[in-house]
């Protein structure tokens, strides 16, 4: 291997086509991490079980397509309660014990994933599982220097609308404000009259089912595996902690990643690149540890 | 003096002592070598539990990396075991760097000729990692769930990049150096009494230089800033200077850890660099106690001889158990094991003065 096989020349098509994949990564990093974010921004909690959370979303959209026969988009918001379900389930049984010790829910939540990823390997084996492809999605676009496949198309449009939604939710209904009253301070809003417990078993509810929605996305992408969130959960943690705490720090975060990601890997490959880009990141937030944008809230 | 036992210096040395000549007694008790190359693997396994014990449990710092370490060390040490066998004028290169069409030796192979250099650049790169990265870290005052997160990444990254650069590292295959480790003219043949001696001997040196370590006044500062790190800066103590030396001893343990595991294993791949290795580091610290060395040593211990007779067909159940196990440590006994024996002892010395003397 000598450098000029390892470092690929500029030329322009293929790089804006690089460019054009940096957008499809950026809306799966956005999509993994914004269950993560909310959760991490409104409580404090690092939710290790995150990928897993993803995991069971596409395991619930392969049982409900495959045995149940229901559509690919209807498995969207059935991953979606589903996965709220259990997150309500954990917040009670697990979380909620653990609200003062940020360190011990990384690690609980870390122990509960390894016994998800076993769980669900000895109910389906380890052999890969599949996510049927709507006929609707199975297309290819072919524009002279894009080509992107319809899923990955859906993807990018669902990122969009998610994050509208969550927008929506956040800073236009009144369970949003008070989501935010709470982030910003605790004990304020208590004060106010806010049951900032409630609040919390509702952000994580909601956290925990758009890893469901991002599970049934991802299924439709790639393979299952009970071991699949372990490939999702490092870059969403670095977006959510690049981005800060908030949405639109999730957005920036997500669409810088997903782009140098991009970018390096056209330049010398896939794992090198997540090389140059974890180190980035590293040095990032020693300058930055509150992350692109901080939202005033209290430094955790 | 009627406090607890457990707290008392004599007694702790004592148990230190005990534990220890027990470990040092196994390859009178077990004849079999695949049984002792398995109880040196543990022994391993124990000193990056103390690594961990020492960053975590004292200083308060949740590395999830200590694998970069491990890893840095392992192929220092798998290179400097390769080299050994290469001939200079015959067969210069190894043999996977042929199959990856490179025709000569790469640069960063060269120094590992030579055994003392190889060893040194195995145990100081990762030592020197750590201290940058550490210095890096702790300068910025970056905290708590962020230094997990970060040392996580940087494991993360790692893993890629011995990953891939295949004809460097062997990538995935990993390097599997055909002879036992050989030094001061002696082959250390990794299923000997020696190999397993070599590896209690750094469990022990380092332990008890560790626990030395925190006895004396760095000690009680580390303690200090763990407990409360505002504290500890605003009554004058650097805070990132003591965090960075602690993290640096955590490396330089861990790096020791990856030596010694090439040594007894003669490979090394990028499973050394594994998230789920790191994080598994944590967990036997966790569960044997995260404030005591022993305690990390014991659970390290423990852990793995469960996980070797759980055997490959109960290992999906075996990890469901390890999953509620270490959920119940970190929910119930914050401490782990050695918290309880911490209680027992405390309520058995409590009730009875006379059992200090006897212990």
């Amino acid at each position: 291997m000598s450098v000029h096989d390892f470092w690929t020349p500029f030329s322009l098509y293929p790089f804006l086509n690089s460019l054009f994949i940096g957008i499809s990564l950026a809306s799966i990093f956005f999509i993994a991490a914004l269950g993560l974010t909310i959760i991490y921004g409104a409580m404090g909690v690092i939710n290790m079980a995150h990928g897993e959370f993803i995991m069971l979303g596409a395991y619930t959209t392969y049982v409900f397509q495959q045995f149940l026969g229901f559509p690919f988009l209807l498995c969207l918001p059935v991953a979606f309660i589903m996965l709220a379900i259990f997150g309500l389930i954990v917040e009670r049984g697990l979380i909620r014990t653990l609200y003062q010790r940020p360190l011990d829910t990384l690690l609980a939540t870390w122990g509960l994933s390894l016994i998800l990823i076993q769980t669900i390997r000895l109910i389906f084996g380890g052999e890969p599982k599949y996510v049927g492809v709507p006929g609707w999605l199975d297309f290819q676009i072919e524009a002279n220097f894009i080509h992107l496949s319809g899923v990955r198309l859906f993807i990018i449009i669902f990122a969009v609308i998610i994050g509208a939604v969550t927008w929506f939710l956040m800073y236009k209904t009144t369970m949003g404000i008070r989501i935010r009253a709470v982030m910003q301070d605790k004990e304020m809003a208590a004060s106010f009259g806010i049951d900032s417990n409630r609040i919390y078993s509702i952000t994580f509810a909601y956290g925990a089912g758009l890893a469901g929605v991002a599970g049934a996305l991802f299924g439709a992408l790639k393979t299952l595996f009970p071991d699949m969130g372990a490939g999702y959960i490092v870059e969403a943690f670095l977006v959510v902690v690049v981005g800060g705490i908030g949405l639109v720090g999730s957005m920036f975060s997500a669409g810088i990643l997903g782009e140098l990601s991009s970018i390096f890997s056209y330049f010398t490959n896939d794992t090198f690149a997540r090389f140059i880009l974890f180190t980035l990141i590293v040095v990032f937030l020693r300058f930055r540890p509150q992350g692109l944008i901080s939202e005033g809230a209290t430094r955790r | 003096m009627n406090g607890n036992l457990y707290h008392n210096r004599t007694a702790q040395w004592i148990i230190y002592i005990v534990i220890f000549a027990l470990l040092a007694l196994v390859p009178f008790v077990f004849d079999n070598p695949f049984t002792l190359n398995q109880y040196a693997r543990y022994i391993i396994f124990s000193l990056t539990a103390v690594s961990v014990s020492l960053v975590w449990g004292y200083g308060g710092i949740l590395s999830l990396g200590q694998g970069i370490a491990f890893g840095m060390g392992a192929y220092g040490m798998g290179a400097t075991m390769q080299m050994q066998f290469q001939d200079p004028e015959s067969d210069p290169i190894p043999s996977f760097m042929l199959t990856n069409e490179l025709e000569t030796l790469p640069t960063v192979w060269e120094p590992f000729w030579s055994t003392p250099i190889g060893l040194t650049l195995a145990l100081g790169i990762p030592t020197l990692f750590f201290l940058f990265f550490g210095y890096m870290m702790f300068q910025a005052r970056v905290a708590g769930v962020f230094v997990a997160i970060m040392t996580l990444a940087m494991l993360a990254a790692w893993y890629s990049v011995v990953y891939d650069m295949q004809p460097f590292t062997a990538g995935f295959n990993g390097i599997s150096p055909p002879l036992p480790f050989e030094i001061f003219e002696t082959s250390v043949d990794p299923y000997s009494s020696l190999a397993y001696w070599i590896c209690v001997a750094a469990l022990i040196i380092l332990t008890l230089s560790t626990k030395f370590i925190l006895h004396t006044k760095f000690g009680l500062i580390v303690q200090a800033m763990r407990d409360d790190p505002e504290r500890a800066r605003f009554l004058g103590y650097n805070v990132a200077y003591y965090q960075t030396v602690l993290f640096t001893m955590s490396g330089f343990i861990a790096a020791i850890a990856g030596i010694l595991w090439v040594m007894i294993t003669q490979y090394v791949s990028p499973t050394s660099m594994e998230i789920m290795l790191s994080i598994s580091m944590v967990i036997w610290a966790a569960v044997g106690g995260r404030t005591s060395l022993l305690g990390a040593i014991i659970g390290a211990f423990l852990i793995n001889l469960g996980q070797s007779y759980a055997g490959d067909e109960f290992r999906a159940t075996w990890l469901i158990i390890l999953g509620v196990v270490f959920i119940a440590v970190v929910l119930f006994l914050p401490k782990g094991l050695t918290g309880l024996f911490e209680i027992i002892i405390g309520k058995l010395s409590g009730s009875n003065n006379g059992a200090r003397q006897s212990g």
